[in-house]
């Protein structure tokens, strides 16, 4: 009796311990232990499409985009053009006529080698209506594109155009080719430092070191996911737990909780995305010079900024960023002139206790408390503005471009021409969208701007068109956001660049 | 009781044809155009109408309805219009995620409510009782978005015990499995748990007072017995339904939970394809949501009927 009590028994219920145990350790251990160099980075939003020139939004598309693609040129963190698949350009005299000389011994990452024909391929594509894409506009002073060699293209233009480096180095001109077309939404091929390997939608984007990248030494890391997570609470609580190494275009709100961990800290750059408060010219009474007038007066743009984004971001006078070359940082930012707005008022007639509807897509915080400040503001001047927040689909669709008076957003973009002629040219079609502004002087000063290749003389022509605005803005441009990413204390040269990029290509990470 | 399954079934499939109908009523009544969409802000209406016509949208709506119906038969849920990807592989991935989720939280909701339920019920008016009530009502009291932050918070940014987000499937391990589920498991437990609970603490305590439970103690059988096989057995019968009901709010609540915790299921594929009016994917998600919400009355009036002998007799009540 008392040899056999010494025995070990196996009950149900010992069992179910001794595999309780054993389970533990499995569940202590890590997946994926030993996996390389992997970095994984949160997005919240996922992306509408794998194919890089249907792309529209920004986010997690660009930085797939730019990390599996290649263009003709790239732009640094300064916004200056760099050689990315060109490695040299020359513009004959007139600037109507551009070369662009190719790196050779490139390859796709099906080992397939790139040539000039992939790149006619792909700026035909930009061009084709039934694309639809968003680069189809800025390209469509492109009379003609041809392969002179399989590492030479030519680009015939209807008009002298200096930015055409600049142009062809946005996140859809992404060379692409013609031969796995069919395939760019389910398994897109590119020349890019990262290749494809999955796409989970709603889930992640996983992207992998291509071996055969043509910068030597280039990318360090294995592997990059990009993780899809729409609340902020969530990637932030994930970065501080060691689940992702960053978090991409933090909110102020954010920034401020990030910048008090010890794991982790905020990177951030000025950059050219801006925010701001829309008049439509042909509505009454902004068809009135003195009402338009009298809002750009009663704006005070330094106040704005500091209630909208808690200072992570900085009053501006048109799309043109206050970190640009070009930006007049002469000329006063000027506001809240309360009595010359009052007096205009008075003269155009508007009589006090004016109500007037502000819709605002909702959906960003920054921007509703930018729409609640000038609301406050307007009070001073005996206008009742009544706030009419919409959802971001509803606005753009049913409302933008449609209603009086609203707020809005648009993000930066790589070139002074490229940041003003759409919106302020009488034939830009973000100008017939929004605030159908028509002044010969401004169209005289664009035109001028865009065919010129020296630097003095574009300063001159954009300086003098922030001078001709700051009375008659067909619209207040107020600040442009910084773009802050969350960033793990163990990343290390992870390059934020002001066109909402995480370039992943130079990044090492320590223990 | 083959009659009445039949009888059952035969109502899904009214249901299930009754309900494709409305949403694609639903989804072309939209104010969207969904040619402008995807061809995007500098689209022609002439390139617009040569891409309705490609996409069959500028035939009669039975004929387009007829067209879509067959085509969802066979399986084939189209394309997205955003993504382009085609949407039945990308569907099923999400539902199965999102049945990992809803499965496992019914399995805790049902154990954890039942022997809430049975406790209270046992103790009534007792410690044990109150504590059952103040943590039921806590949980249902607050949204499950409110619970899913508070829990990322402690668990995750505080204590750094549980992963905040994501999911893994089983493939990368059971641990990592598991523990991507525990908080958003936990989320929707807490919100679902007192119907359940309270459900089943007052049909328990009907039942413990019954005759056939006095009987039961008077012939000397123990109090466990009693308690699991006499009394539970007959205060199931609510219950279940009520289970079947959760299952409606399981859906609802899994929307919330899956943006929260960044679980890649079925609730966040449709808010993102309602969010961009995307036609195929926001149709089939709807319409396999409800097959699943028909599936599970389903489920439960068949258990129902297994429970309760006189649903199985064709109702023959004299």
């Amino acid at each position: 009796m008392r040899e056999r009590s010494l025995q070990p028994r196996i009950t149900r219920r010992s069992a179910l311990k001794m595999a309780g145990a054993a389970a533990l350790p499995a569940l202590i251990k890590p997946a994926f232990a030993d996996e390389g160099a992997v970095l994984r980075a949160a997005f919240a939003i996922q992306p509408a499409t794998l194919d890089p020139q249907k792309m529209r939004v920004g986010g997690v598309d660009y930085n797939y985009v730019y990390n599996c693609f290649s263009r003709l040129t790239a732009q640094d963190p300064k916004l200056q053009v760099q050689p990315d698949l060109a490695t040299s350009w020359d513009a004959a005299e007139d600037l109507k006529t551009w070369t662009f000389h190719l790196r050779p011994g490139v390859k796709f990452h099906n080992g397939k080698p790139l040539d000039a024909a992939d790149v006619v391929f792909t700026f035909k594509r930009i061009q084709d209506k039934e694309i639809g894409s968003v680069l189809r506009v800025n390209f469509s002073i492109v009379d003609s594109i041809e392969a002179v060699d399989p590492l030479t293209v030519r680009f015939n233009l209807s008009i002298p155009y200096a930015d055409l480096p600049a142009a062809v180095a946005a996140y859809q001109a992404a060379i692409v080719s013609e031969s796995v077309v069919d395939t760019l939404t389910t398994h897109p091929i590119g020349t890019g430092p990262f290749r494809f390997v999955e796409y989970r939608p709603g889930d992640q984007l996983v992207i992998e070191r291509n071996p055969g990248y043509f910068l030597r030494g280039e990318p360090t890391l294995d592997r990059v996911i990009m993780r899809i997570i729409p609340e902020f609470t969530t990637s932030v609580a994930a970065l501080e737990s060691g689940a992702v190494d960053a978090v991409f275009d933090l909110p102020p709100e954010q920034i401020e909780q990030l910048a008090k961990s010890t794991v982790a800290h905020v990177d951030e750059v000025q950059a050219g995305r801006w925010q701001g408060i829309i008049w439509n010219c042909e509505m009454k009474p902004f068809d009135d010079a003195r009402v338009r007038r009298a809002f750009n007066k009663l704006i005070d743009k330094q106040a704005i900024t500091e209630i909208a984004m808690f200072g992570h971001a900085a009053p501006t006078l048109t799309p043109i960023p206050p970190f640009h070359p070009y930006f007049r940082k002469d000329i006063p930012i000027g506001g809240s002139d309360i009595a010359g707005a009052k007096k205009l008022l008075a003269e155009a007639g508007i009589p006090t206790g004016w109500d007037l509807e502000m819709y605002v897509p909702g959906n960003n915080p920054p921007r509703e408390r930018l729409a609640t400040a000038f609301r406050e503001t307007a009070k001073q001047v005996g206008i009742n503005v009544h706030l009419r927040v919409a959802p971001p689909d509803k606005f753009f669709a049913e409302m933008e471009g449609k209603v009086r008076f609203s707020a809005d957003g648009f993000y930066g973009r790589a070139t002074p021409d490229l940041m003003v002629y759409p919106w302020y040219h009488s034939t830009g079609s973000w100008n017939n969208t929004l605030w159908h502004y028509h002044n010969p002087e401004v169209d005289k000063v664009l035109d001028a701007a865009r065919a010129t290749n020296s630097t003095a003389e574009q300063a001159r022509l954009y300086g003098r068109f922030q001078e001709m605005l700051v009375d008659d803005s067909p619209g207040s441009v107020i600040y442009v956001q910084n773009f802050a990413c969350g960033v793990s204390n163990k990343v290390r040269n992870l390059v934020i660049s002001p066109l909402m990029l995480m370039d992943f290509s130079k990044v090492t990470l320590t223990a | 009781m083959t009659g009445y399954v039949v009888q059952r079934l035969g109502a899904v499939l009214i249901i299930l044809v009754a309900m494709s109908i409305l949403v694609f009523l639903a989804t072309h009544a939209l104010p969207s155009n969904a040619a402008a969409l995807i061809l995007g802000q500098y689209s022609t209406p002439g390139m617009q109408a040569a891409l309705e016509h490609k996409l069959g949208f500028d035939q009669p709506l039975h004929l387009q309805y007829w067209h879509w119906a067959s085509q969802m038969l066979q399986g084939d849920m189209g394309l997205s219009f955003e993504m382009e990807r085609p949407v039945a592989p990308m569907l099923w991935d999400a539902l199965s995620r999102s049945a990992v989720l809803a499965l496992s939280s019914m399995a805790v909701v049902s154990t954890v409510g039942l022997a809430l339920g049975v406790i209270a019920a046992v103790w009534r008016g007792r410690w044990p009782d109150h504590a059952a009530s103040v943590f039921t009502y806590l949980g249902i009291s607050l949204p499950e978005f409110y619970w899913g932050l508070v829990f990322i918070l402690v668990f995750g940014s505080l204590l750094h015990l549980l992963p905040s987000s994501g999911f893994v499937s089983l493939s990368g391990g059971v641990g990592p499995f598991l523990a991507h589920l525990i908080m958003p498991v936990a989320t929707l437990t807490l919100t679902l748990l007192a119907h359940v609970a309270r459900l089943t603490r007052s049909s328990m305590v009907e039942a413990l007072e019954s005759m056939y439970v006095r009987v039961a103690r008077a012939r000397g059988l123990p109090e466990r017995r009693v308690i699991l096989r006499h009394a539970l057995r007959n205060a199931l019968i609510p219950s279940i339904t009520v289970l079947a009901q959760d299952f409606g709010f399981l859906i609802g609540g899994i929307v919330a939970v899956e943006t929260v915790f960044a679980y890649p299921g079925l609730g966040r594929m449709l808010v993102t394809a309602l969010e961009r009016q995307d036609l195929p994917v926001m149709q089939a998600a709807i319409l396999v949501l409800t097959a699943v919400y028909c599936v599970a009355n389903l489920t439960a009036d068949l258990l129902y009927a297994v429970a309760n002998p006189r649903i199985r007799y064709g109702g023959a009540i004299d």
